[in-house]
């Protein structure tokens, strides 16, 4: 009877928890308790995810081995269109520099003037498939605020999604609850990026009327209202999918980045 | 199936074995926070976490079963930033169920650990799908199955014995006695 009781007494304390988590978003006792917790396990965490890093890098590498192969006839082949691109590119700058003198636009780079990027580790990933988020060890204390974007070398891995001093969580672009203005290039074809459950992505609400093509690359659109600047690689167009009785289409899009291999990442602080 | 002959539990130094509990704990979190995010099998993570609280379970009873799962599931949603009280929730039913199990069931070795664990890992992530349905987020059931709960419990499963094995041995205890052995 005691064991039951006690069992029931912590149940409802979980729903009391999670009812209070959801009722006061962002603040009050629970959120507190939460930072404060973070504050002291983080620096546990970055120690411990650095102590599993060379596991990881073994387990990679073993991973990497099955599927070198095939990785590297798809390799070859997008080394061949690349550099049919790449002589398209070298055209394209040359004409968009004279375009850009005659416009007296400034010489605009992907991170305009006046943003940081905070360079911080992965110290820890959720592993339930409804979450698609990670923590990384840089926090208020480095000027990392809630809605700052996170990108690393392969381009934008996802958004900050809540603070604390020494730690942040990263949401990342597959998860169900990430939605990014983007834009395929080239074409400027824009809608909205969405993740989902199974970590797939896809740009809904295109135009019918854009033409848009797998191998295409989609970027962010940086709408005035948008938290991500312009320009920051996204993915490649999968396929399009236009059927006649939606009103748009839904293009699904194959991410740059690894996010499972996920290490060093840069916050984007404005 | 030969009945376990029932020992008399040594007495326990209290502080050593909450030390002992709370070490587990720790590194319940670390594994699952910072290990098991790298291991990929058929697509799915495996749950320390939930494995080690079933191990609790199963070696110190539904009493400190569902403790340890409560305060396991609070360190690892905060330590990812998750809503507080959904895995503690599931750890408390899973904790619970598998100190009721090693109390009242009759198997021995390493067959115990396995079946709870089994058991374990379906009713968790399928209590995980079911919180999540309720939070409004997207729980496609022919992907949450095949994609999620089946590998999620293969993997969990597999893992069951030896870190069952690990476990007894940190906390240097024997298996709860059995209420029909017990009587």
């Amino acid at each position: 009877m005691r064991r039951r009781a006690i069992a029931a007494l912590l149940l409802v304390l979980s729903v009391a928890m999670l009812t209070l988590y959801f009722s006061t978003s962002g603040g009050g006792f629970i959120h507190g308790a939460q930072e404060t917790g973070l504050r002291i396990v983080a620096p546990l965490q970055s120690g411990s995810a650095r102590a599993v890093k060379p596991f990881r890098d073994a387990w990679n590498w073993v991973g990497d081995l099955f599927h070198a192969k095939s990785e590297n006839a798809n390799l070859r082949q997008e080394v061949a269109q690349l550099r049919t691109s790449a002589a398209e590119g070298l055209s394209v700058a040359d004409q968009n520099t004279q375009l850009r003198e005659l416009l007296h636009m400034s010489g605009e780079t992907i991170y305009p003037q006046g943003v940081r990027l905070v360079t911080s580790r992965v110290i820890a990933r959720s592993t339930v498939a409804w979450y698609s988020t990670v923590t990384i060890d840089v926090g208020s204390d480095q000027g990392v605020q809630v809605y700052d974007a996170v990108v690393n070398g392969q381009g934008l891995v996802g958004r900050v999604s809540a603070v604390t001093g020494n730690s942040a969580q990263v949401t990342l672009l597959t998860d169900q609850q990430s939605f990014v203005d983007a834009m395929v290039v080239p074409g400027r074809a824009d809608g909205v990026l969405a993740g989902s459950v199974t970590g797939d992505l896809t740009l809904q609400y295109v135009d019918k009327s854009q033409a848009v093509k797998a191998g295409q690359y989609v970027v962010t659109s940086g709408l005035k209202s948008s938290i991500f600047v312009r320009g920051i690689p996204i993915g490649v167009v999968e396929n399009v999918g236009n059927q006649d009785v939606e009103l748009y289409q839904n293009i699904a899009v194959k991410p740059l980045v690894d996010f499972h291999r996920l290490d060093l990442v840069m916050v984007v602080i404005k | 199936m030969a009945r376990t002959e029932a020992v008399a539990p040594a007495p326990r130094n209290v502080w050593l074995d909450l030390l002992r509990l709370g070490a587990a704990l720790l590194a319940a979190a670390l594994l699952q926070t910072t290990v098991a995010p790298n291991v990929h099998i058929l697509g799915a993570n495996p749950d320390f976490a939930l494995i080690v609280v079933a191990c609790i379970g199963l070696l110190r009873g539904c009493e400190a079963g569902a403790v340890f799962g409560f305060v396991a599931g609070g360190l690892v949603s905060l330590v990812l930033f998750e809503p507080l009280g959904v895995s503690s929730f599931v750890f408390v039913v899973v904790g619970y169920l598998a100190g009721r199990y090693a109390e009242t069931a009759d198997l021995a070795g390493v067959a115990a650990p396995v079946v709870t664990v089994f058991g374990a890992s379906i009713l968790g992530q399928s209590l995980f799908a079911i919180t999540q349905f309720l939070l409004a987020r997207q729980v496609p059931f022919w992907y949450v199955t095949t994609r999620v709960i089946v590998p999620a419990v293969i993997i969990d499963t597999l893992l069951a014995a030896p870190m069952y094995v690990f476990t007894r041995w940190w906390l240097h205890g024997e298996e709860v006695r059995r209420v029909h052995e017990a009587a």
